[in-house]
């Protein structure tokens, strides 16, 4: 395939990823997915290796494509596909690391076989159980688990995991609406696949699939080798839900032989009570995604540029969990990954990386009655601290690394549910000091129009350790979760009283080098 | 007696005029524009153009119709007078913080827009509303009072005003206005919910900054025209060419610039609706590539499709999330990063890129001889044969034919690929480039971009559109007359347009139907009222009615036209039944057991019918026909090189083939017939296959 084609079918294959994804969101009822931009579309060949994927805002979504990719296939060989069928899991330790997300498989046939697939990972409106916290004590009492099945088998809906998912959620007809979405953006994207392979005379994506992972593949060895080899360790600690304290150790070892990178998390914190432990392939999805962003960011995202990086992590640890281990609020520390990752590569990549960052979006979702009796259940919404800076500019304010999702409305939320916001300003001076200072955090304040208790699901970390700075810049201030104007620390969910009122004041980033003065 | 209308478009190069007169006859004339004083170049332009028909100023009796770059230059430039936002105490950084969202995860080195209104320009009003409309907090007086002095001590001319929900209930932002302009008289005050009253705080608020920002400089501009024109004996009001392809006057439009954003643009959109109906071609892709980007629109049942939402100022790769939001109607158009100044580069992998970044006009491509040193798609277009080096812009600009090639050659080299060969590679990636971004644009929009004709124009449109066209399956080009001066001449020839709309959200089966029939019946009052007002005769205005629908708990709608035969009869279920089949072929489902919502409801009024059947071709000699060898995806061809103005009614021929016009050149690709129409338009039609 010469190098000219390889361009055009593979910038084909990201514009149809793109095209499902905005499908997706624009027609969306999770409030995360169509405000937020939590969602991820990919297709891939048909040995479930990632090929493309569309340009969201969610890391975790993206890159544990890949993973579920390859338990599909083992699950459901593509040569026993019939077209019309559908597949679909939410299973943690498969895709994409808590029940929320739903990750659906469209095959695509071409010609009477399969060639690929498109998959499309979104955060649902609910997924019934304990709701968006850390509090359930296993991975049970987190909602409905959804193995390995086909949603639709030879067109035809299977009505009986239709029943089950109708009878689990709380929004029944918000969640089937998603997955009919979900179902329709993979026909569509397969029939465009169908119309790139018939335009250009392909007679399925294999060639195209080795090109592009091999080229990716070499790209990112080489730019491993030209570094300077060693092992090199970053570390972060920070604090979570109910005020534990989490420690995230990472060596990274460059091996310019083989052109790899091996993340060995060895000495992280053991498992969590909480609902904040991460399944290994959502610590691979970050991990990938950190060194990503610093090593090679323009080489596309895909089984080729992702395979150099490796990662060993302590069996059951806080970022390897087993089951039965709960772990619906894996982001908080999920996205504390980089960090240590980042912290490790300021020794090979000093003008790439950026400062330890606030790290997971504060998050809430609150159920409760509004004042004429009604029952209301949220989904989750959420907020950003600090970015931490740049080797030559500043963190961006109330931005989160590594997600990049939006915050929903003020008055989309205030529409929705008996929510009313007092304040969300920055706070201006808690990003670290330094030459480049850190991103600032925010203040968020908040209060319920309800005569009845309700229940809030609050998911902060860095309320007591800082977000480190970067050769000699000071640190990000700690961020707040105060209710009537006092700390808590209860990681579970908490009933509240119609007139109390919630403050986040989420952290600042850390900064960049020496302060000036 | 309508006898004569005039447009001008004001673009950042040149100025436009074209002249029509009601019998169907153009004049037209093209002059620089004066950056430096935009008026200037207006009133030259109309004084060559009257010249050139022999025409009076008290004879110009129909329209004058403008469209301007001038707001988009202020915000891009960002020299215009510094100003205030007034926001709900506790929302001071409502611009800062913006949606909090990253435009590029995997780019560690991304910047947002700078806001557009600084902190300590930003002030904090006591006062609060509620998502239903209803006042929870009374507006301080004094607070306001105490920021409109510090606001006349600052001098500041200009303030916008986004308090929050204002856009369910706009009492608390007039009750500020009021207050304000009882302390400082001459302050201009932008509210958020006469600019763009929709939910969503940021965008609100970004849009109504937009707008206070761009008022002092567009609002004196638009005076001294309309004066201008008055001393120059033209009796009539200015009218101003929105983003949305309606009109408004200019005393009106001065207060609300940020409408007039892609005013030019809108009426190149108009200009591809009124070929899209001479030439029975209802299905349009209107394809305008130009020296920096390709803007492309899509034109449905003969009209361009209309977006409520936008971005302006995109800071980073015309990326999505990297400008300003701006929530008013505009022509829904695609802007892509690749002209003819697009650098070729190669990534990572070796592979080829071209654009986003751009040579812009300086140093510009290498074969412009001002000192570019990289390839561009110019350069490629150039050695491939498509351009004439001793041809372009009439001869005006010898091209540099040897430099390219050897930028080319040596650039080749890394893919072991000949300046022939790498050029081609050039051509067809960034053609595939703008393909696969409208691919993407349809999608957004529910439209079948597959098969469908391309209106080509702009400098580069022509030489490329061919390839665009196979790529999106399509069949058709079209090269129109009076391409050069497209929005000067769009303006004229479709119908005045105005739109106005009324947000009310609720169920369908469920509607406050007497509510329902007091917004239609005073949108359609208010907008029969304005059209009377430009010189429409009451009996020649039509009226069509629409709502934004959705399944209750999404948030983005789809508009469907409704008969307002229907709305009276209260047909819900025809309704229901209207928006499920809208629904269905845009994103392929159908949703059951959940409840419709109208989100607004639209009214448009459309002045008379253009009665425009032709356009006149002035005839050219036969002469300058040539033939020079262009390189093709199969290789090189003698292709034959005829110069348009040399083109008859009827003449038929098959490509590959080269016709030059002083500003572009149309590519003919082998596989494709030629044939010019009896309006003078060429048609390039793909054969077999």
């Amino acid at each position: 395939m010469d190098s000219i084609l390889l361009r055009v079918l593979w910038n084909n294959l990201i514009s149809i990823a793109n095209e499902q994804a905005r499908a997706l969101k624009r027609t969306a009822f999770s409030p995360v997915v169509r405000e937020a931009g939590d969602l991820a579309v990919a297709v891939l060949d048909v040995r479930g290796r990632l090929l493309a994927n569309a340009v969201t805002g969610a890391p975790g979504h993206i890159n544990t494509m890949r993973t579920a990719g390859e338990y599909f296939i083992q699950a459901f060989p593509p040569d026993t596909l019939k077209p019309g069928d559908q597949l679909i899991t939410n299973d943690p330790w498969l895709a994409s690391a808590h029940f929320f997300d739903i990750t659906v498989f469209s095959p695509i046939f071409f010609r009477g076989k399969v060639i690929g697939f498109i998959g499309s990972c979104i955060h649902h409106t609910d997924i019934g159980g304990y709701g968006m916290g850390a509090g359930a004590r296993d991975v049970h009492e987190e909602g409905l688990w959804i193995p390995l099945l086909k949603l639709y088998e030879a067109g035809e809906p299977n009505k009986t995991l239709f029943h089950i998912i109708r009878s689990n959620v709380r929004k029944p007809e918000h969640v089937l609406g998603d997955l009919a979405t979900q179902v329709s953006a993979g026909r569509i994207g397969a029939e465009r696949i169908v119309a790139l392979c018939e335009r250009y005379g392909l007679d399925d994506l294999q060639e195209l699939a080795d090109s592009l992972i091999e080229r990716s593949e070499e790209a990112t060895r080489a730019a491993i080798r030209k570094l300077k080899p060693g092992t090199y360790r970053g570390e972060t600690v920070f604090d979570v839900p109910g005020g534990e304290e989490v420690v995230i150790k990472a060596a990274v070892m460059i091996d310019t032989d083989k052109g790899e990178m091996v993340t060995d998390f060895e000495g992280s914190s053991p498992p969590s009570a909480l609902g904040i432990n991460v399944c290994i392939n959502y610590t691979k999805a970050y991990n990938a995604f950190a060194i990503h962003c610093c090593l090679n960011p323009d080489v596309p995202n895909n089984n080729g540029s992702l395979a150099p990086f490796k990662v060993i992590a302590p069996e059951s640890s806080i970022i390897n969990a087993k089951y039965p281990s709960p772990v619906s609020a894996r982001h908080v520390v999920g996205m504390h990954v980089p960090m240590p990752v980042m912290k490790a590569l300021y020794h090979v990549l000093p003008d790439k990386v950026l400062a330890e960052c606030a790290g997971g979006l504060w998050s809430a979702q609150i159920f409760g009655r509004d004042r004429s009796g009604r029952a209301f259940a949220s989904s989750m919404f959420n907020y950003s601290g600090g970015m931490g800076a740049r080797a030559n500019k500043r963190g961006l304010s109330a931005t989160c690394y590594p997600a990049g999702i939006s915050a929903v409305p003020i008055e989309v939320l205030e529409a929705e549910m008996p929510i009313v916001f007092d304040q969300k300003e920055l706070l201006r001076g808690t990003g670290g000091t330094g030459k480049y200072p850190g991103g600032d955090g925010q203040i968020v304040k908040f209060h319920l129009k309800t005569k009845q208790p309700w229940m809030l699901n609050a998911i902060v970390s860095r309320t007591k350790h800082e977000s480190d700075g970067l050769a000699g810049a000071g640190a990000g201030a700690p961020g707040r979760f105060l209710v009537n104007g006092k700390p808590i620390f209860d990681a579970r969910k908490l009933i509240m009283q119609p007139t109390d009122e919630v403050v986040f004041e989420t952290p600042g980033g850390g900064g960049y080098g020496p302060p000036t003065n | 007696m309508s006898n004569y209308s005039i447009a001008v478009d004001i673009g950042g190069t040149f100025t436009d005029v074209v002249l029509r007169h009601r019998d169907g006859r153009f004049w037209v004339d093209k002059t620089l524009t004066t950056a430096e004083d935009l008026k200037q170049g207006f009133f030259t332009a109309i004084k060559a153009v009257l010249t050139r028909a022999d025409c009076r100023a008290d004879q110009v009796d129909d329209v004058i119709v403008h469209a301007t770059t001038i707001v988009t230059n202020a915000i891009i430039e960002r020299k215009a007078p510094p100003v205030a936002l007034l926001v709900t105490e506790g929302f001071r950084d409502v611009l800062a913080i913006r949606d909090e969202c990253r435009s590029d995860i995997f780019d560690n080195q991304l910047e947002v827009p700078k806001p557009l209104v600084p902190g300590e320009l930003t002030f904090a009003v006591p006062e609060r509303m509620l998502s239903d409309g209803g006042v929870v907090k009374e507006v301080d007086r004094a607070a306001v009072q105490a920021i409109a002095r510090r606001l006349v001590e600052l001098k500041i001319e200009s303030v916008a005003v986004c308090l929050l929900n204002s856009y369910k209930n706009p009492a608390n932002e007039r009750l500020v206005r009021h207050i304000l302009t009882a302390e400082a008289s001459d302050i201009f005050v932008s509210l958020s919910s006469d600019i763009a009253p929709q939910m969503r705080e940021y965008p609100r608020a970004s849009t109504t900054a937009l707008n206070a920002y761009t008022v002092p400089i567009v609002k004196p501009y638009l005076d001294a025209l309309q004066e201008g024109l008055s001393a120059a004996g033209f009796r009539q009001e200015l009218l101003i060419m929105l983003s949305s392809g309606g009109v408004i006057g200019a005393g009106v439009a001065g207060l609300n610039p940020v409408r007039m954003i892609e005013s030019g643009p809108a009426a190149g959109a108009l200009a591809a609706s009124f070929y899209a109906k001479l030439l029975s071609a209802p299905d349009l892709l209107s394809f305008d590539m130009g020296g920096t980007t390709a803007k492309a629109c899509f034109i449905q049942n003969g009209q361009p499709l209309i977006t409520t939402s936008f971005e302006v100022d995109r800071i980073y790769r015309f990326q999505q999330g990297s400008g300003f939001p701006v929530t008013v109607p505009c022509i829904d158009m695609i802007e892509i990063g690749a002209g003819g100044g697009s650098l070729a580069d190669t990534d990572s992998l070796g592979l080829l890129t071209v654009g986003p970044q751009s040579a812009g006009s300086w140093p510009g491509p290498v074969c412009y001889r001002h000192g570019g040193t990289c390839p561009t798609v110019t350069d490629a277009d150039l050695i491939l044969g498509m351009l004439d080096a001793n041809n372009f812009l009439g001869g005006e600009m010898r091209l540099d034919v040897e430099g390219a090639r050897k930028v080319l050659e040596a650039f080749g080299k890394g893919q072991d690929l000949g300046a022939e060969d790498m050029a081609l590679g050039i051509y067809e990636v960034v053609g595939e480039s703008m393909a696969s971004a409208v691919r993407a644009h349809a999608t957004d929009r529910g439209v079948d971009w597959r098969g469908i004709p391309l209106l080509a124009f702009g400098g580069a449109g022509p030489v490329h559109a061919c390839h665009v066209a196979e790529l999106l399956d399509s069949r058709m080009v079209i090269y129109p007359l009076m391409a050069s001066v497209l929005s000067a001449f769009g303006a004229l020839v479709t119908p005045l347009r105005l739109d106005l709309f009324r947000s009310d959200v609720g169920l369908l089966r469920r509607l406050d139907w007497s509510l329902v029939d007091r917004h239609i019946s005073q949108m359609i009052d208010e907008a029969r009222a304005a059209l009377l007002k430009a010189g429409c005769a009451k009996n020649l205005i039509r009226i069509t009615i629409g709502g934004d629908f959705r399944y209750q708990g999404q948030h983005n709608e789809l508009t469907i036209m409704l008969a307002l035969k229907d709305i009276e009869a209260r047909q819900v279920d025809s309704i229901r039944a209207t928006f499920e089949a809208e629904y269905q072929k845009t994103y392929g489902i159908k949703l059951e057991n959940l409840d419709v919502e109208v989100v607004a409801w639209r009214v448009t009024a459309y002045g008379p019918e253009i009665d425009q059947k032709t356009v006149h071709m002035a005839a050219g000699a036969q002469s300058g026909r040539h033939s020079r060898s262009v390189r093709f995806h199969d290789g090189a061809h003698d292709t034959p090189v005829i110069p348009r103005a040399s083109l008859r009614v009827g003449e038929k021929f098959p490509g590959p083939a080269i016709i030059e016009e002083r500003e572009t050149t149309i590519v003919i690709l082998p596989g494709w017939e030629a044939s010019v129409d009896p309006h003078g338009c060429i048609f390039a039609t793909r054969q077999g296959a």
